[in-house]
C-alpha cells in the first residue's frame, strides 16, 4: 500500500527530456514498410484490371488507349484510396507498390489528389483529349 | 525591503493590480509547464497563458437562459477584484505590504473565501445540472477545508503573537525557520492550499471527465477570462502565505522568487502524483486526518508556547 | 435541485459530447446529491450502415470495410470475417499466415489494452498514468507499423491468408521491443495493486458478482473479472492457440479493481505468447488461393476480441457479393451491466464504471430487430425511414 507509486517515474522525467517528437522539424526515417502513396509502372502492366476489380474504394481506373500495345494510363484517386495495399497483392506482375516516402499528403484543395501514372506521352494524349470538347465515338474510352 | 510609492500606483500598476496578474500568469505557466515536464512532455510556450487570456477575452460571452443576467456578469468582476484586494496585505515580491493594520491576515484569508464563494454562487446561478453539481462541490469543499487550513496558518501567528502579516513575516524572518518548528502544520498548510486552489487531487469540483468544468461550464468569454485570472491571482497569493509563514519570510524579491517556485515545485509533484479524490473521500480526508493534525499542532504550539515558561520559570 | 415533493428528479445527461465519452452515446443518470438513482443508455450516435454497404461489395473489398468498423479492433474484425469466408469456400489457410494472424492479433490486443489504461486513469483523474501509458504504447504502435506498414488498420489479411511475412530481423525487432513492454506493464501492475488513490477510486466500484454477469451475458475482461471462466481462445481455438495457447486470465472480486488488474496481466499473458510463436513459426507460404465466387452456404465464425467474443454470421448466395454479414461486437453484450450497477453509486465513478467495460462505440451500432410473436417482420423503405427520423426529432 503506497501513497505516490509513481514517484520514481516522475522524478527521473523532470531530468530527462520529453518524449514528445518535435514534428515538424525533427522526423525520424519512416519504416520499409509504411504504405504511402500508390505508386504504378506501366511497363509492366497487362491491363487485366484485377486491381480495380479488388479495390474497396474506387480510387484507380485504367483509361485503355491501346490494349493490343499496352498503352494505359492509370487515373488514381489519392483521396479516395485507404492505403490498404489489396491492389498490390492482386496485381500478378507487380505493378503496383506503395511507397514509404511519400506520406505527407496534406494540401489545401483537391488538384494533388488526382493523378494519372503512366508513359509520358500517354497521358499527355488523355489531357488533350480530355481538354478537347467532347466529340461522339472518335476517340477511346475506357 | 520597503520603498515608498504613491497608492494609486500600488493599486493599479506594481505590485498589485497589472504586475500582481501578470505573476499569475507566470506562475501558471510555471505550473503547467512542471507538470507537463513531470510527464514527460513538452507543455506549453511562455506566452501561453498570455495568449489563453487575451483569446477569451476576446471571445463572445454568452449568457444562458434563465440566469440572473446581473449576477452572472458581475461575479467574475467581484471574483477578480477580491483576489486583487486581499493581495494587498501581503508582502508581494519581497517588498513590505503597502498597507496593512492589525488583523489582517483574517481579512485577506476570508476574501481570498469570497473568491471560492463567487465561483460556487455562479455555479449555482446558472439552472444546469454540471455547473449545479460543481457549485455544490466547490462549495462542500470549501466547508471541508477551511477549518484545517486556517488553524494551520493561525500556528505562526500564534507564534508570533499578532494577526498582522507584516509581523508574522518578520517574526518568520528571524527566528528558525516555522517548517522545521511546525511540520504538521506545514503539511496541513500545503495540502489545504492545494484544496482551496482545487488542484488535483483535489479538483472534483470541477473534474474535467464528470461534470466537464464544474460551476464555470456555462461561463465563455470575458467571465470565463476573469475568473481563471481570479485563481491565479490565488494561486500567487496562497504561495505567498505558506511561503512567508513557514519558509521564513520574505523579505527581498530574491527570496520571494526562490521559496515561492520551490514550493510550487512540491505542489506540482502533488498534482501529478495521485488521482483524483472523490468529494466524499476528500471531505472524509480532511475532516478526520485533516483536521486532526492541525488540532494536534495547535495543543503542541499552545503546549510550547503557554505551559514551557511555566516550567522553566520565565 | 430536489423538489418538496419527494421524487427527485435531478437529470444529469452525459454525452452525446462529454469529456468523459470517446465517442458518442448519451447516458441519463438520475441523482440525489451524488448518489445516482437510475440510469439509462441510448446509443446508435455511429451507426454508419456497414451490414447494408457489405452486401454491395465483393468478398475481397469487404475486408476492408469490416476492417473499418471498429480502429482498435480492426484486425479481429478482418480475421473474423476472412475465416468465416475461408471456411464457406472449404479451404484452410496456410499455418505460417495462422501464425501471423495470431500475432497480429495479440499485437492488437496489448495496443487496446495500453489505451483503455490510459483512458480509464484519465478517467478517474490520474493524468500520470494516462501520459505514461500512452507513451509506451508508442513502442507497440511502432512494432505494427514496422511489421505491417500502418499504426493502425494493419490491413495484414486477405481471403486465403496474410499478406506479408515476419523476417527473422523484424522477429528480433520484436522481441526488444515485448522486452521493454513487458518490463512497463510489470511496473503498472505494480502501481495499480499499490498505490492508494488508485486503489480508493476503484476498490468496491462497480461489483459484479459471478451471477449477474451470466444472466446479463457479459463477454470479455469485464466477465472474467467477475470469475467466469469464458476465453474464445481456450474454449474454441482458431488460428494456432491449441498449439500455443494463452493462459486463462481471471479475478475473483469484480470490481472495477479486478478489471485493472485482468486487463493488465492479459498483456503480460498476450507477450509471453507473441514469444512462444515467435520462437516456433511454422515454416510455408503465406496465402492459399481463394475463388472469386464463393459457394453458397452459411456459416458463424467467432473470435477473442480485445473486448471480448466477437460473433459473425456470413451468408453467400454462390456469387461474387455476399448476401449477408451479421456482426455481433462484445461491446453491445456488456452494456447492460452498467445499468445494473450504477444504481446506489456516487456520481463521480460513473465515467469510471462506463470506461471499466471498454465500451467501443463504433463497433456497437447496429440495428437491432426486436422481433415480437405473431407480429411480420416488417421491411421499411428508404422513404419510410426518412419520414420517421424526421417525426421522431420534432
Amino acid at each position: 500500500m503506497k501513497i505516490g507509486s509513481m514517484l520514481g517515474d516522475l522524478l527521473k522525467s523532470l531530468f530527462k527530456r520529453p518524449v514528445t517528437q518535435m514534428y515538424p522539424f525533427k522526423k525520424t526515417p519512416t519504416p520499409e514498410r509504411l504504405r504511402g502513396r500508390l505508386f504504378w509502372d506501366p511497363e509492366k502492366c497487362v491491363g487485366c484490371q484485377l486491381c480495380i476489380k479488388d479495390c474497396p474504394a474506387n480510387a484507380i481506373e485504367l483509361v485503355v488507349l491501346d490494349k493490343v500495345n499496352k498503352r494505359f494510363v492509370m487515373r488514381y484517386h489519392a483521396d479516395r484510396c485507404t492505403r490498404c495495399a489489396q491492389c498490390v497483392i492482386s496485381c500478378r506482375f507487380k505493378c503496383m507498390n506503395m511507397s514509404n516516402e511519400v506520406w505527407e499528403e496534406a494540401a489545401a484543395n483537391k488538384q494533388p489528389f488526382e493523378v494519372y501514372y503512366g508513359k509520358d506521352e500517354d497521358v499527355g494524349f488523355l489531357l488533350e483529349q480530355a481538354a478537347r470538347p467532347e466529340s461522339d465515338g472518335a476517340c477511346a474510352e475506357e | 525591503m520597503s520603498i515608498s510609492l504613491p497608492p494609486w500606483f500600488v493599486l493599479l500598476f506594481f505590485p498589485g493590480g497589472l504586475f500582481l496578474m501578470a505573476s499569475g500568469l507566470v506562475y501558471q505557466w510555471v505550473d503547467r509547464k512542471l507538470v507537463a515536464r513531470f510527464q514527460n512532455r513538452v507543455g506549453p510556450r511562455f506566452l501561453q497563458p498570455l495568449a489563453d487570456l487575451i483569446k477569451s477575452l476576446a471571445k463572445e460571452e454568452i449568457v444562458p437562459k434563465g440566469v440572473h443576467t446581473f449576477l452572472f456578469q458581475a461575479l467574475p468582476i467581484i471574483a477578480l477584484a477580491s483576489a486583487l484586494t486581499s493581495a494587498l496585505y501581503t508582502p508581494l515580491f519581497g517588498l513590505q505590504p503597502f498597507f496593512t493594520f492589525k488583523g489582517d491576515l483574517i481579512v485577506t484569508l476570508y476574501m481570498l473565501s469570497g473568491l471560492t464563494l463567487c465561483i460556487g454562487l455562479a455555479g449555482a446561478n446558472t439552472v444546469q445540472s454540471f455547473s449545479m453539481i460543481g457549485a455544490v462541490r466547490t462549495l462542500t469543499q470549501l466547508f471541508s477545508y477551511e477549518a484545517p487550513f486556517l488553524l494551520a496558518l493561525l500556528g505562526p501567528a500564534i507564534a508570533a503573537q499578532s494577526w498582522q502579516i507584516t509581523r508574522i513575516n518578520e517574526f518568520a524572518g528571524d527566528n528558525l525557520w516555522m517548517i522545521v518548528a511546525q511540520p504538521i502544520g506545514f503539511i496541513v498548510a500545503l495540502i489545504g492550499l492545494m484544496g482551496k486552489l482545487e488542484l488535483p487531487p483535489f479538483d472534483a469540483p470541477e473534474a474535467e471527465t464528470e461534470i466537464v468544468a464544474g460551476a464555470l461550464t456555462e461561463y465563455s468569454g470575458r467571465g470565463y477570462a476573469l475568473f481563471h485570472l481570479a485563481k491565479d491571482v490565488e494561486l500567487v497569493i496562497g504561495l505567498i502565505l505558506v511561503a512567508s509563514f513557514y519558509l521564513g519570510g520574505l523579505n527581498n524579491p530574491l527570496e520571494f522568487v526562490l521559496k515561492t517556485f520551490s514550493l510550487l515545485l512540491v505542489i506540482a509533484l502533488f498534482q501529478t502524483l495521485f488521482a483524483r479524490l472523490r468529494i466524499d473521500q476528500t471531505v472524509g480526508l480532511w475532516w478526520r486526518v485533516g483536521a486532526i493534525l492541525a488540532l494536534l499542532q495547535m495543543v503542541v504550539i499552545l503546549i510550547g508556547r503557554y505551559v514551557s515558561p511555566l516550567l522553566t520559570g520565565g | 435541485m430536489t423538489d418538496q415533493s419527494g421524487v427527485n428528479k435531478f437529470v444529469v445527461p452525459i454525452g452525446p459530447q462529454h469529456p468523459a465519452l470517446k465517442e458518442p452515446g448519451h447516458f441519463d443518470f438520475t441523482v440525489d446529491g451524488e448518489i445516482v438513482t437510475g440510469a439509462s443508455i441510448r446509443l446508435g450516435y455511429v451507426h454508419r450502415g456497414i451490414e447494408k454497404g457489405a452486401e454491395d461489395r465483393t468478398w475481397t473489398q469487404n475486408i476492408y470495410l469490416m476492417e473499418r468498423i471498429c480502429g482498435i479492433c480492426s484486425h479481429v474484425h478482418a480475421s473474423s470475417y476472412a475465416l468465416g469466408v475461408e471456411n464457406l469456400a472449404d479451404l484452410v489457410s496456410p499455418p505460417r499466415s495462422k501464425a501471423i494472424r495470431q500475432i497480429m492479433a495479440e499485437l492488437e490486443r496489448i495496443h487496446s489494452h495500453m489505451l483503455w489504461l490510459g483512458v480509464a486513469a484519465h478517467e478517474g483523474g490520474f493524468d500520470a498514468l494516462f501520459m505514461y501509458s500512452w507513451r509506451d504504447r508508442e513502442t507497440v504502435m511502432d512494432l505494427l507499423e514496422k511489421v505491417s506498414g500502418n499504426r493502425v488498420h494493419y490491413s495484414a489479411n486477405v481471403l486465403g491468408g496474410v499478406k506479408f511475412d515476419i523476417t527473422p530481423e523484424l522477429a528480433d525487432e520484436i522481441r526488444m521491443g515485448l522486452d521493454i513492454l513487458e518490463e512497463r506493464n510489470r511496473h503498472y501492475l505494480n502501481i495499480i495493486m499499490n498505490d492508494e488513490t488508485l486503489i480508493a477510486r476503484t476498490r468496491g466500484i462497480g461489483t459484479m458478482s459471478k451471477e449477474t454477469v451470466e444472466r446479463l451475458g457479459a463477454v470479455g475482461p469485464t466477465a472474467r473479472a467477475s470469475g467466469s471462466e469464458r476465453d474464445l481462445r481456450l474454449d474454441a481455438p482458431y488460428c494456432l492457440y491449441k498449439e500455443f495457447p494463452v493462459k486463462l486470465v481471471n479475478h475473483s472480486a469484480g470490481d472495477l479493481h479486478a478489471r485493472f488488474i485482468v486487463r493488465t496481466e492479459e498483456v503480460i499473458e498476450s507477450i509471453r505468447n507473441i514469444r512462444l510463436v515467435l520462437d516456433n513459426m511454422p515454416e510455408g507460404e503465406l496465402t492459399v488461393r481463394v475463388p472469386r465466387r464463393i459457394p453458397a452456404g452459411e456459416v458463424y465464425s467467432r473470435v477473442e476480441a480485445p473486448r471480448g467474443e466477437l460473433f459473425y454470421f456470413i451468408v453467400s448466395g454462390g456469387g461474387e457479393k455476399p448476401e449477408r454479414v451479421k456482426v455481433r461486437t462484445p461491446s453491445l453484450c456488456n452494456w447492460g451491466t452498467i445499468t445494473a450497477v450504477a444504481v446506489g453509486h456516487k456520481l463521480a465513478d460513473m465515467p469510471m464504471i462506463l470506461a471499466g467495460i471498454d465500451p467501443c462505440f463504433s463497433c456497437n451500432d447496429r440495428l437491432v430487430t426486436v422481433r415480437r410473436n405473431h407480429h411480420e417482420p416488417q421491411v421499411w423503405s428508404w422513404e419510410q425511414l426518412r419520414r420517421y427520423g424526421v417525426e421522431y426529432y420534432k
